[in-house]
């Protein structure tokens, strides 16, 4: 295997605590990203997810450890790695095709309006937006926001996407569509993919790999869960693949009670920050036992899982 | 016509009285006389009496110097000192080239300002080959600002304003001159209607008054009138200043009792059913200065002809106005809203002297308000007197030299040295305030003589 | 219910105005006082005088017909001092435009900086703390003696008063823009001054606008009183010289000029704000 586009390397996130020794929000944290991975980030509010995500994008430095992409530290905020933003945070006074040709004249400074504006229409055409071009944010549901906010984040063509819970000021329908867009895009373009977020199948559809937070304060990642879905899933079929619920109940175990009492767990198993246990749900690996039963019934704490994780 | 006096008749005293001593004033004397009116020659005479006036501050020596050399000699020695016939000349309207001849000349919406105003409407600034625009201005201390700052070429201002100028007393000091007086006369003390028992001042004790400007004729001859009652006008009243078209509303609104203030205000009080007119200025002090004609130095020094035609305008204007016959037509001339804006019967009663006086009564007093522009010095020493008695003057005050330098504004301590004089000290008329006589010559004594002063 | 509340409030606004007038009219009615003087000295005074009364407060059909009068003829120029109130409120206008725009280059540039720098901000915080609640006809004296011009003084003073809602308003507009958007700028890596005139800007406007709002308004308040006290020209000297000749119909037909006036500056402001302000 060739160097991941992503390695994390033993990052923390201190405040400054009145009298001495600072709260780490999280340390020790390793991870990699390979070229063309789609990596999910789960974990309970405060475990420093959006921190991460902001320290990947260059956004805020780290306390400790560093970041490469490609091989090169990071130290600042780079076209090479686009961020969608939770809010979407597109601009009001902007319409949408001006939104998203900010972004394509800051990366390519020289073209011309024409240039510009072709290829902001092939970005607004990708997430099905043709039409709305003229259309300023205010006009737009918050899924249509939304999408302009991936066109304006695909637009300049980044080596890498990051996520911050993109969907889930969503309602759930709209939510569902455009995970399966974004789906359908990130196969199309190949795309590399961090993204945090709260919700268990959304991370079951979109991700290859989900990686597991603890609570915080002093979080850190538990486990690395593969995706042992086939590569062709998709939102309706989904739930009928046998792998489905045992990567679902894991998740959500992990969630309502592992992520809480896990430093006991790690103590117990030899947990190691820096390789933590890499977990194939279905595939045999080392995991807590789940009854047949169990799985085969839906999970009562499916229904609340936002609530709980919120 | 006490400024018209030809200065080069041995005769004739430039002090009060007649030179010959058949009549028992010199204006009687002058009519017997018949001096010549035509303004070309009263403007020459002006400059010839100003130049010996500086030159034998005391009219004794001018006399006897007079009668030793005779006239004629006396003006030919006079002249080898002084430019005399350049003064003159550039003193004559079309001799001197008229340096800049649109200017801008403030003033005060009163009646006091009646020459500066009526000579635009009237014409008088065009006939002497100037394009003045005449601006008012909304209080002395902006009247003050805009002049020193050069917006104005040439101000009306209170006579008191350009010695306080010079001296640096409420501004910064600059060597200002006030080539002549607007009018004499024509100020009142109006009392609001519900004070209309109470005509004694000994009545007044705790009143607040109003009068337009510190630094004013106004202040000073309320100041001096309460005071002769035995009102100490520091003590037992409030004296504020109140811009003139304030005091009506204020007097109306029960905020001041009454003022001392320039006319149209008495007047206009009157006409609103508001005051009555008390007393008039002219019964404290007989023909005192009130406002004046007011230019820099710098303006003297650095545009002569432009100032002498300006000066000769207004001469000239002030002369009209002195006649009787011509008050109405005046009156109709400032009164409409680019002037005075008042009621032009408000305006005619002031300049005409025959007005309503609040109490139910038409008074007749042809002199209410008059026209001399003569700038005794006498009078600015007065003024300084009260300066000083009032407390706004501090320490010794060299009288003789400052009336000379703001209200004539000659070099003449310069050239009497060089004739071998020695400077004078004051030298002027004699008058009496309220009857109480003063000596120009003597004024410290005339200070002490006051029991109610703020002097230490 | 949105439909009735649509004609209410205008008719309720031309009650109040009725009602007003109608008190104004009761209040200024003749009182029929019989004249007490003979008729000479009731030929000197005015009407009220002669009637043993102080004059009283025009009444509405004076003022009426002062306002169509004016309204008639409001570009008229007689003289240096007399000139029409169309005049007069557009030397006022200019004087308050030509302050307001000085005003608007110094405060949003230096807001901007103020806002961009938490230290700048701390740094002249105190100066605009203590310059900003200065009355600003205060300055009046003494710009007379420094720029020793009254009509250049004037302006300052507008600018001085314009100034602070200005400075105040773009420092905090400047530095509470969104942080998305400014990380949103900084993920595409643009440049300082990008950001600053494509972002920062456009997102500070509806609150720099809100600033400039405030300013227009108290501009309008102070020339009003800047030019009373130094004459001249303008409204405000107008206001002066009918108050020094003690005529309310016309300073009460000002008095309508400058609110009508003040209302559509307020106005032009308020739809430039809409310009620049987008929901999000």
């Amino acid at each position: 295997m060739n160097d991941p586009l992503i390695r994390v390397d033993g990052i923390a996130k201190r405040f400054p605590a009145r009298g001495g020794a600072g709260t780490a929000v999280f340390e020790n944290v390793h991870f990699a990203i390979e070229q063309g991975e789609f990596v999910c980030l789960i974990g309970h509010s405060g475990c420093g997810k959006t921190t991460i995500l902001n320290i990947l994008a260059g956004l805020e430095p780290a306390s400790e450890g560093y970041v490469f992409v490609a091989g090169r530290e990071v130290n600042g905020p780079s076209l090479d790695r686009a961020v969608i933003f939770q809010s979407h945070a597109l601009m009001p006074w902007l319409t949408v095709a001006g939104n998203v040709a900010f972004a394509v004249a800051s990366r390519w400074r020289g073209w011309n309006k024409a240039k510009v504006r072709a290829h902001c229409q092939r970005y607004i055409d990708l997430v099905n937006l043709t039409g709305s071009e003229r259309k300023r944010p205010a006009e737009l549901s918050g899924g249509m926001k939304q999408r302009v906010g991936i066109a304006r984040a695909l637009a300049i063509e980044p080596r890498m996407l990051l996520m911050d819970e993109p969907f889930s000021a969503l309602d759930a329908l709209t939510r569902g569509m455009l995970q399966e867009e974004a789906l359908r895009i990130c196969r199309e373009t190949r795309q590399t993919v961090f993204m945090i977020t709260h919700d268990v199948d959304e991370a079951i559809l979109l991700a290859d790999k989900i990686m597991l937070m603890t609570n915080g304060p002093c979080a850190k990642i538990a486990e690395i869960v593969v995706n042992t879905l086939p590569c062709d899933r998709n939102r309706h079929d989904l739930h009928r693949h046998p792998h489905y619920y045992r990567i679902r109940n894991h998740l959500i175990e992990f969630l309502v009670g592992r992520s809480r009492a896990f430093d006991e767990e790690a103590a117990a198993r030899g947990y190691d920050p820096r390789h933590p246990p890499v977990v194939k749900p279905g595939l045999g690996e080392a995991m807590p036992e789940v009854s047949g039963a169990h799985a085969a019934r839906p999970q009562p704490g499916a229904k609340s899982l936002r609530a709980v994780v919120n | 016509m006490s400024a018209f006096k030809d200065p080069f008749n041995p005769e004739l005293r430039l002090a009060r009285g007649c030179g010959c001593g058949r009549h028992n004033d010199q204006a009687e004397h002058d009519a017997a006389s018949a001096p010549p009116t035509d303004t070309e020659t009263l403007a020459s005479r002006a400059v010839d009496q100003a130049v010996m006036r500086a030159l034998f501050p005391r009219d004794e020596t001018r006399r006897r110097f007079l009668k030793a050399v005779g006239a004629n000699t006396a003006l030919a020695a006079v002249a080898q000192f002084f430019p005399l016939a350049a003064a003159r000349e550039a003193f004559a309207q079309g001799k001197g080239q008229i340096e800049k001849a649109s200017i801008k000349v403030g003033f005060i919406p009163i009646t006091c300002a009646t020459p500066i105003i009526m000579a635009h409407p009237m014409g008088f600034y065009a006939k002497h080959g100037l394009d003045v625009e005449v601006v008012k201005t909304a209080g002395w201390a902006v009247i003050r600002d805009k002049t020193l700052n050069k917006e104005y070429d040439a101000a009306h201002m209170l006579s008191p304003m350009p010695l306080a100028i010079t001296l640096g007393a409420g501004a910064k000091p600059e060597p200002y001159t006030m080539p002549a007086v607007e009018n004499i006369n024509g100020q009142a003390i109006t009392l609001a209607v519900r004070h209309k028992d109470k005509r004694d001042p000994r009545q007044w004790k705790g009143f607040k008054f109003a009068v337009p400007f510190d630094y004013s004729m106004h202040n000073y001859l309320l100041r001096y009138f309460v005071a002769e009652h035995g009102i100490d006008p520091d003590r037992d009243l409030q004296i504020r200043v109140v811009p003139p078209p304030e005091m009506v509303a204020n007097l109306r609104a029960d905020n001041i009792d009454g003022f001392l203030a320039p006319d149209p205000v008495n007047q206009r009080a009157v006409y609103d059913g508001v005051g009555y007119i008390h007393t008039l200025s002219k019964d404290i002090w007989e023909g005192h200065p009130c406002c004046a004609f007011a230019a820099s130095r710098q303006f003297v020094a650095g545009m002569p002809n432009t100032y002498h035609a300006l000066l000769k305008a207004i001469i000239d204007a002030a002369a009209f106005a002195r006649k009787p016959g011509n008050r109405k037509t005046i009156a109709e001339a400032i009164a409409p809203a680019n002037y005075l804006n008042q009621p032009v019967t408000v305006v005619e009663q002031v300049l005409t002297g025959t007005f309503a006086d609040g109490l139910g009564n038409v008074r007749k007093v042809p002199d209410r308000i008059d026209f001399d522009p003569f700038p005794w010095h006498s009078f600015a020493v007065w003024i300084l007197t009260q300066m000083k008695r009032w407390g706004q003057l501090k320490g010794d005050v060299s009288y003789g030299k400052i009336a000379y330098e703001v209200f004539l504004a000659t070099d003449a301590a310069r050239l009497m040295k060089e004739v071998g004089l020695t400077p004078p000290a004051a030298t002027s008329k004699k008058f009496s305030v309220m009857n109480k006589e003063f000596d120009p010559a003597n004024p410290d004594a005339y200070i002490a003589s006051f029991a109610i002063r703020r002097t230490a | 219910m949105k439909h009735a509340a649509g004609w209410r409030a205008p008719a309720l606004s031309a009650a109040l105005f009725l009602l007003f007038l109608g008190v104004w009219h009761a209040l200024t009615l003749p009182t029929g006082a019989q004249q007490s003087v003979d008729s000479e000295y009731a030929r000197l005074v005015g009407a009220a005088a002669a009637a043993g009364q102080k004059s009283a407060m025009p009444g509405l059909r004076e003022v009426a017909s002062k306002i169509r009068e004016h309204l008639k003829e409001p570009f008229y120029d007689r003289g240096p001092n007399d000139k029409g109130i169309g005049v007069q409120l557009a030397y006022s206008l200019a004087r308050v435009i030509a302050g307001y725009l000085l005003a608007a280059l110094v405060a949003v540039p230096t807001g901007f900086l103020v806002g961009m720098s938490p230290t700048m901000y701390r740094a002249l915080d105190p100066f605009i703390q203590v310059l900003k609640p200065i009355s600003p006809l205060a300055w009046m004296p003494l710009a007379l003696f420094t720029l020793k011009d009254s009509s250049v003084s004037a302006v300052f003073v507008i600018f001085i008063c314009s100034l602070w809602p200005m400075l105040i308003n773009t420092a905090f507009g400047v530095a509470s823009v969104r942080r998305e958007w400014l990380n949103v700028a900084r993920t595409l890596e643009v440049g300082p001054l990008r950001t600053a005139f494509r972002v920062i800007l456009p997102a500070a406007a509806p609150t720099i606008m809100t600033g400039m709002r405030i300013s227009i308004g108290i501009a309008w308040l102070v020339i009003v009183a800047a030019e009373m006290l130094v004459g001249g020209t303008g409204i405000g000297y107008f206001v002066w010289n009918e108050w020094n000749n003690l005529s309310l119909t016309n300073i009460l037909a000002a008095i309508l000029a400058i609110g009508v006036v003040g209302m559509a500056l307020d106005q032009v402001l308020a739809r430039l704000t809409r310009l620049v302000t987008f929901p999000e």
